[in-house]
């Protein structure tokens, strides 16, 4: 026993599961072997207990038809009014989800979860509307009848010979956290049956008749019981897994195989109860051959049919691309580790001449290790029915003019070499290789077959005696015929089947090839927006289609980007509109697909797919959808592997964010730290001698000479003044420091700017000689003046600092190309190169070591590289000739219109 | 001739000393003080002062409803100080109706200096009419009537929305006038992004007029406010 305790990691995950339970409502099923024996009744009985202990407890949908008593207990509840949908001319009463969501009771009663919703509802499923109200965390009530479980669909129909269409997903049977049976005796139901307290009289007779026999009643009551207990074993088993810490799995992998035929439903069924009787892990493959395209749409829409089944009744879904089906089950099977594959009886076509061996034959020796499971059935033998008629008669007339005219050469050469009295047989050899020409040249069998027959017969009315009559002489000529024509045949097959492997190779790799691209383009996208340019344009690509791409930022989805297909022709407006992005945004809200050809919202206009991260809908891709076929199958899986490199791409781009945000928050809290450090002693000079001085003037002020007062009081004034611009700076730094959204940029003249700048420079400035030179006075620049005010103030400051008195500085600013350039100049002793490279660099001053002396602005020059660097401009420094320096950056030219 | 009455408003005690002293220092002002708003409203009422100076970071009230207040009946000039350097809201004054405007830090010089030309505005406004039909400045002059301009006696040809410029700038010389002002009196139908028009008209018209484009004498530039005239002694 001991062993057996749970260890302390168990159970808390055990407890955060249960938490993660609790936050989702819980559901309760009342699960009932036929209408009639009291399930709705069950319910209310229950929510009125619970109402009783103080729940808060809605009726959501009541079906209408249930009996007096019933609806007598229905009574004291609070009720959702129902929604009225016109269909067809006839008003429909449904349950209205978004009044439910929207009250958020405690406890909703909702009936028939095996409901159909009328087109116009937000899902056509009403167990689609009960997961959303779970999801909302509220708890929910419903009835199920057993016929109505998908898994059992094939049993049902056997066994009552009634093909019931409304089916329920096995998982959300044994999902509930509760199944209640409500079960009476057959024999009980018929009597009350009787007693017409369910049905309406003919609506009664009509029913017991097809439905309400005793065996039929008595199987499906045994089918209910087994499918509880069935559940119950499973609750079982999932505990003893989490007991093992290690998930209950038998190692078996069983896979169906996916056709359009109409009996692959049941396959699918079938499998999948194998599947969870075996505990086995369950997929569904699709082979798609070139022959996929051809399918006619009544087949097509069988296969997502089936498909939409397989992935209901939990199937991971694969496809794989290729010619010989047999061959591509085995490889899939063998490399995914498959144990047992079922599928439905083969519909093997004969090879005309050559018997190719049996399907499953082929397929148990390409995979000697696998069972396999053929499920019978009772329809017809199903060909899939292409559509290639339809093709056929679209490229008739080339097709038929090609054969016509290679068959035409190869006579006239045969008429050539029979004049040149050359053997018989060159010429059967000639209309052989038109054969096979033909057959290469041309789409469909047809041309090939057609081919060898009339060549046989050409060759027999053109060349053989008597000549331009159907008839020979020789004896043996009927089976020079027979093995000409066998040849033909053999050889036009042969060539076909190259063509069509040749074909399906180039698919294959063009799709690979797509998938490989959209990896790696990714890969090298940095930005955000390369991401949804990029999965934009390869989902484009891969669906010949256009792509909306919704971005989610701060928690809310963003408007569409929309990449267009064809360019000349954008989206119609109708497909981005406000409508449509409320699906976007209930896709992003709900994880699930919804859209056109889906259950939920069909309505719309497109395909909305969520893009899953970790625990987030990362962003939401609309595919547009011009009829509501949907995707077809390999497109579709070729889609999902896209999009999970596109959600691969954006998680690592949001980890980059975070890691950049976080590394730029730690380097702006450097040099914040700096940045005071710097400013407490730039601040503590000049204030010492400022107050200082102030101090000397106020105690000693008859006992200091005019002139010594006179130097102190400059010296203050100087000190004050050399604040004044310090603080500028700090200003300027904090502005700077708050990111560019505090930067307001206006146009200004240069001229202008530096006139201002010269202003306010030095009063030292007097000793040096400055001058402007202007190139064109109309240089125009966008910026935040101040700012580049300052970086100018700074330069020259520092150019007027670092050069003896008299020195010449010149400021000179010019065109080139889209950039303004001012660069200023001076003609002192220069900065040595190693200098040079840190000079922009945070309280770097020249001459380290003499700070203090000089009171280096530490801050000055690393200033204006951010202020240039904030407008999107560069700053450089280099050597002046014959000495000195040159400070220069650059600004984006503003172009004005003069004559506007 | 009565000395200019100026108000000083200004509730930091340090910056008034400062004021004070420095405008007694001259000798030709009569000094009028206030430290809150509703003060500064009274005093102007009650007093009339000439020229007010006014810090718009006040105790009480908003320095901008002083202006806007006094306004309602006086056309006097009003210098704004401020300690924000926020161009914002040196522009909301200036629209809201005083005339200049110092930053603080401020050199005394530069107090002066605009003490003087609001008095001379003063004066200006205070003359008799005695020629509506032309402006002179200096060597500038303006012909209204003939729709010319001169400087030095010599006829200066300017385009239609510069002789424009230059109007507005005259009927408000002393004043600085904000880019947005500008925009809106000069041009038809402006867009905010065509400020860029106004620097380069301004730049024309000043090439034509000023002696030295680069040291302007008649249109001074503010920059990231906009351009005031001022007037030359004569």
């Amino acid at each position: 026993m001991s062993d057996e305790r749970p260890t302390p990691e168990t159970l808390l995950k055990r407890i955060s599961d249960h938490e993660g339970k609790a936050k989702r409502g819980t559901l309760k099923i009342f699960f009932g072997y036929a209408a009639g024996v009291g399930k709705t009744y069950a319910m209310l009985d229950a929510a009125r207990s619970e109402q009783k202990a103080g729940a808060d407890v809605v009726l959501g949908y009541i079906e209408p038809h249930s009996r007096p008593d019933t609806m007598a207990l229905a009574q004291g509840f609070e009720d959702i009014p129902v929604k009225k949908v016109a269909y067809r001319g006839i008003v429909l009463n449904e349950f209205d989800l978004d009044a439910a969501l929207k009250r958020k009771p405690e406890l909703i009663l909702v009936d028939e979860l095996a409901h159909t919703n009328a087109s116009g509802c937000r899902h056509v499923k009403r167990y689609d509307d009960i997961e959303e109200l779970l999801n909302a965390g509220i708890n929910v009530y419903t009835t199920l009848n057993v016929q109505h479980l998908e898994s059992l669909n094939d049993i049902v129909a056997s066994v009552t010979h009634i093909t019931v269409k409304e089916r329920v997903p096995d998982f959300i049977f044994d999902r509930a956290t509760q199944v209640e049976l409500v079960d009476i005796e057959p024999d009980v139901l018929i009597e009350r049956l009787n007693a017409r307290k369910i049905y309406k009289e003919t609506q009664a007779k009509r029913a017991l008749r097809h439905f309400f026999t005793r065996d039929n009643l008595v199987a499906l009551r045994e089918l209910a019981l087994r499918r509880i207990a069935d559940k119950v074993n499973r609750e079982v088993e999932s505990n003893r897994a989490e007991v093992r810490d290690t998930p209950y799995y038998t190692g078996e992998h069983i896979l169906v195989c996916l056709s359009s035929s109409p009996s692959n439903a049941k396959v699918i069924r079938t499998a999948a109860r194998f599947a969870s009787a075996f505990h086995a892990s369950f997929t569904a493959l699709f082979v798609e051959t070139p022959h996929t395209k051809e399918l006619n749409d009544k087949n097509r829409v069988r296969l997502r049919e089936n498909l939409k089944l397989a992935e209901q009744l939990g199937a991971k879904i694969a496809t794989v691309y290729g010619d010989d089906v047999a061959y591509q089950i085995s490889e899939y099977a063998n490399a995914g580790g498959v144990s047992k594959i079922v599928m439905g009886r083969s519909n093997n076509k004969h090879g005309l001449f050559f018997a190719k061996p049996n399907f499953v034959e082929r397929l148990t020796a390409l995979a000697p290790n696998m069972d396999v499971y053929i499920i019978p059935d009772n329809l017809p033998p199903h060909r899939p029915e292409t559509a290639q008629r339809h093709i056929q008669e679209h490229f008739y007339l080339s097709d038929l003019l090609k054969m016509a005219g290679i068959l035409a050469l190869c006579t006239l050469v045969g008429i050539l070499f029979s004049s040149l009295h050359y053997v018989q047989i060159n010429i059967i050899t000639i209309y052989i290789l038109g054969v096979l020409i033909i057959s290469n040249q041309t789409n469909g069998r047809i041309y090939g077959l057609g081919s060898s027959v009339l060549s046989v017969l050409i060759y027999n009315y053109v060349f053989i005696e008597p000549r331009f009559t159907f008839n020979a002489y020789g004896q043996d000529y009927p089976v020079t015929f027979l093995i000409m024509l066998i040849s033909s045949l053999i050889t036009s097959s042969l060539t076909m089947r190259v063509k069509y492997q040749a074909k399906a190779a180039a698919v294959n790799a063009h799709r690979t090839g797509i998938l490989l691209e959209t990896s790696r383009k990714l890969q090298r996208a940095n930005e955000f927006h390369e991401i949804v340019e990029k999965s934009s344009q390869q989902i484009s690509r891969l669906l010949n289609q256009s792509v909306m791409f919704f971005a989610v930022k701060d928690g809310e989805l963003q408007k569409p980007w929309i990449y267009s297909a064809d360019p000349s022709r954008p989206l119609p407006a109708e497909y981005s509109g406000e409508e449509e992005y409320a699906v976007a945004v209930w896709v992003y809200h709900n994880r699930k697909p919804a859209g056109i050809s889906t259950d939920t919202l069909p309505g719309a206009k497109s395909l909305y797919l969520p893009v899953k991260g970790k625990d987030t809908v990362l962003a939401v891709i609309g595919i547009p959808m011009w009829n509501e076929e949907g995707l077809e199958v390999f497109g579709r899986s070729l889609l999902e592997g896209m999009i999970y490199e596109i959600s691969f791409a954006i998680e690592k781009y949001n980890l980059n964010e975070k890691q950049n945000q976080a590394s730029m928050k730690a380097e702006k809290e450097r040099l914040r730290a700096n940045l005071l450090r710097a400013i407490s002693h730039d601040l503590r000079t000049p204030l010492t001698s400022i107050s200082g001085n102030a101090s000397v003037l106020l105690s000693d002020e008859t006992q200091i000479e005019e002139e010594q007062t006179h130097r102190l009081l400059e010296n203050i004034y100087e000190d004050s003044l050399w604040l004044i611009n310090l603080v500028e700076n700090i200003l300027a730094v904090t502005r700077i420091d708050d990111g560019r959204l505090s930067i307001e940029t206006q146009p200004e003249l240069v001229q202008d700017l530096i006139a201002e700048a010269l202003l306010h420079t030095d009063r030292h400035s007097t000793e040096h000689q400055i001058s402007t030179v202007l190139e064109d006075d109309m240089l125009m620049v966008r910026v935040d003046a101040h700012l580049i005010v300052q970086t100018i103030i700074n330069i020259v400051n520092n150019a007027i600092t670092y050069t003896p008195a008299g020195s010449q500085i010149v400021i000179h600013a010019f065109q080139q190309k889209q950039w303004v350039i001012v660069e200023i100049s001076d003609n002192g002793k220069g900065i040595p190169d190693k200098d040079k490279k840190q000079i922009f660099d945070m309280f770097y001053t020249a001459n380290n070591e003499i700070v203090d002396s000089r009171r280096g602005l530490g801050i000055g020059l690393s200033l204006c590289k951010s202020i240039i660097n904030a407008h999107g401009g560069e700053i450089y420094v280099r050597d002046h000739q014959p000495h000195g320096t040159v400070f220069g950056f650059s600004l984006r030219l503003e172009e004005v219109d003069h004559h506007g | 001739m009565d000395k200019t009455s100026i108000l000083v408003v200004e509730d930091d005690k340090a910056v008034r000393n400062l004021l004070t002293t420095t405008l007694n220092a001259s000798h030709s002002y009569s000094l009028l003080t206030a430290s809150t708003g509703e003060s500064a409203i009274s005093q102007a009422a009650s007093k009339n002062p000439d020229v007010m100076i006014l810090d718009l970071g006040l105790p009480d009230i908003d320095g901008m409803k002083v202006i806007r207040k006094i306004r309602t009946w006086s056309n006097r000039p009003i210098i704004v100080v401020s300690a924000r350097s926020e161009d914002r809201d040196i522009i909301r004054a200036l629209d809201a109706g005083a005339d200049d405007y110092l930053t603080k830090p401020f050199s005394v010089e530069e107090l002066l200096a605009r003490i003087r030309v609001a008095v001379r505005k003063m004066q200006y406004d205070s003359r008799p009419v005695l020629d509506e039909a032309s402006f002179e400045n200096g060597a500038l002059k303006i012909d209204y009537s003939a729709a010319s301009v001169f400087v030095d006696g010599r006829e200066v040809h300017l385009t239609p929305i510069e002789y424009k410029l230059l109007c507005l700038l005259a009927k408000n010389v002393g004043k600085v006038l904000t880019y947005h002002f500008i925009l809106t009196n000069v041009w038809p139908n402006p867009l905010e992004s065509d400020s860029s028009l106004v620097r380069v008209f301004m730049a024309t018209l000043r090439k034509k007029i000023e002696p030295d484009p680069s040291k302007p004498v008649y249109i001074q530039t503010r920059i990231g406010i906009g351009y005031r005239m001022s007037r030359v002694m004569e």
